[in-house]
């Protein structure tokens, strides 16, 4: 990662023409090639940029960037301020807030909240296509797999579906039921759903979590 | 087969746009997206739609050369009708289309297969009369407090209770209460069921019944599906039940209240809602009722801030108490008489809101009591 700092004009060639008059600015040089001109505000995005694969040409006061598409952003420094390099190493990735491990271990604890008499078999329950989220007995006794979700879409109902059609094939098991739940469930989804026969569940993270003031209800 | 049919124009704009909207957004089912039109040899069009929950059937008179049943896109028809001149409408169906003739236009539309339409529910057998503008009244009054929380489908729903000739409805979303009786006529005397019914369905049966003089009323519980149905000027809706336990909510209302105040319904409503311009949101309006006035207030510290007061009469002690704003409208405006009683325990339990008829009357309405619960103030 090459960070400048420099007072610069820029000029881009391309599907649009732009031009940045003369200012101090941020250039970021990534690992993979980009090229990225920031100003100090805008938040997280670039004032102009240009995205690998792009080859980037330094010459006395002005730096050429180009791409295969043959567009170019070319940037004319005035004035170099700061100009430093940083091996950042390989970079682990965005990991979500983990909401949805909370929301599963939190399931786990309160399987009541699914039907009374609930119990919880395990968690991450192994299928030939991977671990379903919670396997539970419900009062009478039957298997209900659980699949877990923050947002409640489609492709969960797939999942789950994918799922059953396995969990159904054991005959130790079957019949198994299945529960989608989620903090929102989408309509599609929940149509979707209910026409396969899974029950759909919304759950109050805050409830589970048991933040929810009781004193400031009637019940 | 063919159907042919003629029909005026505004009668079939209103039973299909009634139809319509108890038709699916996404049906799992493509033919449930449609409207089943059935004419039968007697001058009657039927016209029914369902969504395996909610089911709405609308007969009118039409003048039915051939009878028969064509099922077409619900959504479509409506839109169609809803822009057609003011002339007479002829349907003829014609193979796999329906051709739609009003005066100069005309429209084609594809049908869908009739016999992979499902059969909708039968009608229950009646469980008594209430009146239209009754039934909508009490309708409005419980549904404001109705939960429109999914997670907990129970309080989506309005409990109703039928106890002999009084009918008892009540919603809850916990933060607030609204209970309703109101006396209709059963059809037996000893009736005695309960039925929760989800408040949306139930706001738009009252929005399309309501106008009827009397609506009947027909309940099945108990049985394989437990059902409601509403029948009202040649039109019938079910709906099938919430099942699930409806929390023991009678016992909240408090057995005696020590103060109680007594305030113009509509001068309180409109400084509710004057003083809650600042209030940003789950931030209380404050009322402190002192002899002769209610004080309302609402921000505090670096927001805005903004006061009023209101004339009142004041039995009892001095209090300060908290609301959220629009709960306490919501209360306020469901009220049918010009004076609210607002009655007190203390100031962190729930306070009950009452209509009365004059600012001096002895006894407040007691069939439309509104529970709400107060804010707690910091400090």
């Amino acid at each position: 990662m090459r960070l400048v700092i420099a007072r610069c004009s820029v000029d881009y060639a391309g599907r649009l023409t732009a031009h940045l008059p003369t200012a101090v600015r941020l250039l970021l040089v990534k690992a993979d090639g980009s090229v990225l001109v920031h100003s100090d505000g805008g938040s997280y995005k670039p004032l102009n940029w240009m995205s690998p694969p792009c080859r980037l040409e330094e010459s006395d006061g002005e730096w050429r960037v180009v791409n295969k598409a043959g567009e170019e952003l070319r940037i004319t420094l005035d004035e170099v301020l700061h100009d430093s390099t940083h091996d950042l190493g390989i970079d682990p990735g965005l990991t979500k807030d983990g909401v949805e491990a909370h929301l599963q271990e939190l399931l786990a604890e309160h399987v009541h909240t699914l039907g009374n008499g609930w119990r919880l078999v395990r968690r991450e329950y192994p299928t030939p296509i991977g671990p379903v989220d919670l396997m539970c007995r419900d009062a009478d006794g039957i298997s209900v797999a659980v699949e877990v979700k923050r947002r409640g879409e489609i492709d969960g109902v797939e999942q789950l579906t994918r799922y059953l059609d396995l969990l159904n094939r054991d005959p130790l098991l079957a019949p198994v039921r299945g529960v989608f739940a989620a903090q929102v469930i989408k309509q599609q989804a929940r149509v979707l759903a209910e026409d396969r026969g899974i029950r759909c569940v919304t759950l109050d993270y805050d409830a589970l979590r048991g933040i929810d003031d009781p004193t400031a209800r009637l019940f | 087969m063919t159907v042919k049919f003629r029909v005026e124009r505004d009668t079939l704009a209103d039973a299909v746009t009634w139809v319509a909207r108890a038709l699916p957004n996404r049906p799992p089912v493509p033919v449930l997206a449609g409207l089943l039109i059935e004419a039968d040899d007697n001058g009657t069009l039927h016209l029914s739609g369902f969504d395996y929950e909610v089911s709405a059937k609308v007969e009118v008179n039409a003048e039915v050369s051939d009878p028969g049943t064509a099922l077409v896109s619900g959504r479509l028809l409506a839109e169609i009708c809803r822009s057609l001149p003011g002339k007479p409408v002829d349907v003829v169906t014609d193979g796999t289309k329906v051709a739609l003739t009003c005066g100069a236009s005309r429209f084609t539309l594809l049908t869908m297969p009739v016999d992979e339409y499902p059969t909708l529910p039968a009608m229950p057998e009646n469980t008594g009369m209430v009146a239209g503008d009754v039934l909508t009244e009490a309708v409005g009054q419980v549904t404001v407090a109705a939960s429109r929380d999914e997670t907990l489908p129970i309080l989506t729903g309005v409990r109703l209770e039928i106890e002999g000739d009084t009918l008892t409805l009540m919603a809850t979303d916990r933060y607030r209460l609204a209970m309703r009786t109101l006396t209709w006529r059963p059809s037996s005397p000893g009736a005695s069921s309960i039925a929760l019914v989800r408040a949306r369905t139930l706001a738009e049966v009252a929005k399309a019944l309501g106008s009827a003089d009397e609506v009947s009323l027909a309940l099945s519980t108990g049985g394989a599906t437990e059902l409601i149905g509403f029948t009202a000027n040649g039109r019938r809706t079910t709906s099938l039940l919430v099942d699930g336990d409806y929390p023991k909510v009678r016992a909240l209302f408090p057995e005696s209240l020590l103060t109680h105040a007594v305030v113009e319904t509509q001068s309180l409503i409109e400084a509710v809602r004057r003083v809650a311009l600042v209030a940003e949101r789950n931030t209380p309006v404050r009322l402190t009722f002192t002899d002769g006035l209610i004080t309302l207030e609402a921000g505090q510290g670096e927001d805005a801030q903004a006061s009023e007061a209101v004339e009142s009469s004041l039995v009892g002690d001095e209090l300060s108490i908290a609301f959220n704003p629009q709960y306490l409208l919501d209360g306020l405006g469901a009220l049918s008489l010009p004076f609210t009683r607002l009655s007190f325990t203390q100031a962190t339990k729930p306070a009950v809101i009452t209509g009365q008829a004059s600012a001096d009357a002895e006894d407040d309405d007691d069939t439309y009591r509104y529970l709400i619960m107060p804010v707690r103030l910091a400090g």
